[in-house]
């Protein structure tokens, strides 16, 4: 379970930065990425964070696996703190981005026993959990292949395999599918919804309102780095005053 | 002990890369000896050619010294060339055409019968690499005048001492290793102290900017192991690199030396008598926290760095600032003292030239070593500090 509470996230601009950015931040030094959100991902179910690009979904997602510190709020991920406890909170967790994330001179093998050593597990669970992988995802016949030598899709499995070798409770998925061709998708998708299936707590950040309606079983929809809308994704259609899922979006977040 | 399996992993990771392994081994091993090696030959070969070199000389005022026209004459690989007009002289010179010329003035006889100065005007081009033409014509003209000199204080029944006021014995204390270790100890260190920061470039590169690069740094953020276990990982194994690199470079000089005929045997003795494991022991106890400070310091630029490239372009002129006080440290004259020794990489430097000479001062020798762990210890704490700022490691 995550449960994610009252969250900010603050980022320190520099004079460079501010500059980029326009007027509106001539005078500021911060710029708010995240502002006070709050919700619950539930084991079983899948999340999805909606929201544009800049939003501040990445932000979130990476404070939810510790890579950034709250500004204020917290976040508990399967009963961790992510501050106080961030280690126990990255060891139940399996963070995948829309990168492959892959080392091109390693071999499948060796990329999952890299992840797996980091995880600290036990050689004897390590090879029945990587054997079960390899099977499913059909991995077998590339196992001992240079990374860099294979194409996009084996690439994709092993970047899943790497995802889940662990076997984490908590899934992370930073839209995975952006940029990736209708199959590759396809895998990622299939991959969340097996999650779901072996009761893990997913959260997925996508802008593709395609796959929310395919997947998602809460939605929470940022906009700004603030939260808009966050409730069950049965509710959201049921309370829908526009035509398709875009219109409903830009509606509930007031550009209209 | 996540850190370890981070090492393993890096070590496994940039072994594979033939960049890195061309950069790290073959480099420095077969480099250093092709480049000494063929430095050696070439010159050798050159001055070889210049004194096999037949000289075209013109003679102008034979009349007025034929024995010195005739010694001229006798000599071998020299053709003396007459009927030279005096004002063309130059310009032949300049042109090539003479190597040089030789003008006796028509007093010489009755200067010399007088006992005074017999005017000689050679004429010759500076630039001439090897000097052959002026040598070869000053080689006669002294053991002609020594002559002169001779009969002169025999007719004036004058013992040679007359002229010869001092009998001047030079002494030199220095032993044979010390004068060598002065001499040539200051460009072995620059040597293995550039090879050491290149040695550590390409890994620092690749395991921090390349990292963000590929996007597998947020695969092991997002892992138990703690940025310091990251840190530590990769510091390791850029370090281990970059002695690594360093030892071969040293190493590769050694090897490189043995194979060069050019190397008078005696040099060769005292090299292999100053080379001992002792010595390259001691040496490489220099090079072990400079490599640190270089690779925790080089890491902490290229996870700064959003990319590949942009880490390149930081971390490319850093070579200058590396090479700056190790060239300082082959200057004559600078020597380790209590604020020299203090300076990192000139200390090293300056150390090592010290080393090789074997005069080791145990108080500025401490001082090295403790300046040097300093500095590694600094840039290491740097470079963890680099690892926890979210604006660095998320800068893009």
């Amino acid at each position: 379970m995550i449960d994610v509470k009252n969250l900010i996230k603050d980022f320190m601009l520099n004079k460079k930065q501010r500059k980029e950015m326009g007027d509106k931040y001539k005078d500021t030094k911060i710029l708010r990425a995240v502002d006070d959100i709050s919700f619950e991902c539930q084991p079983g179910r899948i999340f999805g964070l909606l929201g544009p690009n800049g939003a501040g979904k990445t932000t979130t997602l990476r404070m939810i696996a510790t890579m950034l510190k709250p500004t204020a709020g917290s976040i508990n991920v399967a009963g961790y703190d992510s501050v106080t406890s961030g280690q126990d909170v990255r060891s139940q967790i399996g963070f995948m981005t829309g990168q492959t994330a892959l080392y091109d001179r390693l071999t499948p093998n060796e990329m999952a026993k890299y992840i797996a050593d980091l995880h600290g597990m036990d050689n004897a669970i390590f090879n029945k959990r990587k054997e079960h992988i390899f099977n499913i995802l059909d991995m077998n016949s590339f196992a001992d292949r240079r990374i860099a030598r294979l194409s996009t899709g084996m690439k994709q499995k092993t970047s899943i395999a790497r995802t889940i070798i662990h076997d984490p409770q908590v899934m992370v998925f930073d839209e995975p599918t952006s940029g990736l061709d209708v199959m590759t998708s396809r895998a990622i998708v299939d991959l969340i919804r097996s999650c779901k299936e072996e009761g893990k707590t997913v959260i997925f950040s996508t802008h593709r309102m395609g796959e929310v309606n395919q997947l998602c079983d809460d939605i929470a929809i940022i906009y700004k780095g603030k939260l808009f809308y966050n409730s069950s994704f049965d509710q959201f259609k049921s309370e829908m005053t526009k035509p398709t899922f875009e219109e409903e979006f830009i509606y509930r977040v007031g550009e209209k | 002990m996540k850190f370890l399996v981070i090492a393993k992993k890096e070590m496994i990771d940039i072994t594979r890369d033939k960049r890195t392994l061309f950069m790290m081994i073959a480099f420095p091993l077969l480099l250093m000896p092709v480049m000494i090696g063929s430095m050696l030959k070439i010159t050798s070969s050159q001055a070889k050619k210049a004194s096999l070199k037949e000289l075209r000389v013109a003679f102008i005022g034979e009349e007025f010294a034929p024995n010195l026209y005739n010694a001229f004459s006798n000599l071998d690989k020299l053709i003396i060339l007459d009927q030279i007009p005096i004002d063309s002289v130059q310009s032949y010179i300049q042109s090539e055409y003479l190597d040089a010329a030789i003008n006796i003035n028509p007093s010489y006889q009755s200067n010399l019968n007088n006992n005074s100065q017999a005017k000689i005007s050679i004429y010759y081009k500076g630039t001439d690499s090897f000097g052959t033409a002026k040598e070869r014509i000053q080689m006669v003209l002294n053991q002609f005048e020594k002559n002169i000199i001779k009969l002169r204080l025999n007719k004036l029944n004058l013992k040679p001492d007359v002229v010869n006021a001092y009998n001047i014995e030079f002494n030199d204390v220095a032993s044979k290793q010390e004068r060598f270790g002065k001499l040539a100890g200051g460009w072995l260190p620059y040597v293995f102290i550039l090879f050491g920061f290149m040695g550590a470039m390409y890994p620092a590169l690749d395991l921090g900017a390349g990292e963000k690069e590929r996007g597998t740094l947020e695969t092991i953020l997002s892992s138990p192991a703690s940025r310091l276990d990251i840190v530590l990982g990769k510091f390791i194994i850029i370090m281990s690199a970059a002695f690594l690199t360093a030892f071969l470079a040293l190493g590769g000089i050694l090897i490189g030396i043995q194979q060069i005929s050019e190397i008078p045997s005696d040099l060769l003795i005292l090299i292999n008598e100053i080379f001992t494991i002792k010595t390259i022991a001691l040496i490489m106890t220099l090079v072990l926290p400079v490599s640190a400070f270089f690779s925790a310091a080089l890491l902490g630029l290229s996870i700064y760095a959003k990319s590949f490239k942009e880490a390149q372009s930081i971390v490319t002129p850093l070579n200058i600032v590396i090479i700056f006080p190790a060239v300082i440290g082959t200057l004559p004259g600078i020597e380790l003292n209590a604020i020299t020794s203090l300076i990192p990489i000139l200390n090293v430097s300056l150390a090592s030239k010290d080393i090789i000479a074997g005069v080791m001062n145990p108080v500025y020798m401490t001082e090295v070593y403790l300046s040097l762990f300093g500095f590694a210890a600094l840039s290491l704490y740097w470079c963890v500090r680099s690892f926890n700022k979210e604006s660095t490691i998320f800068r893009n």
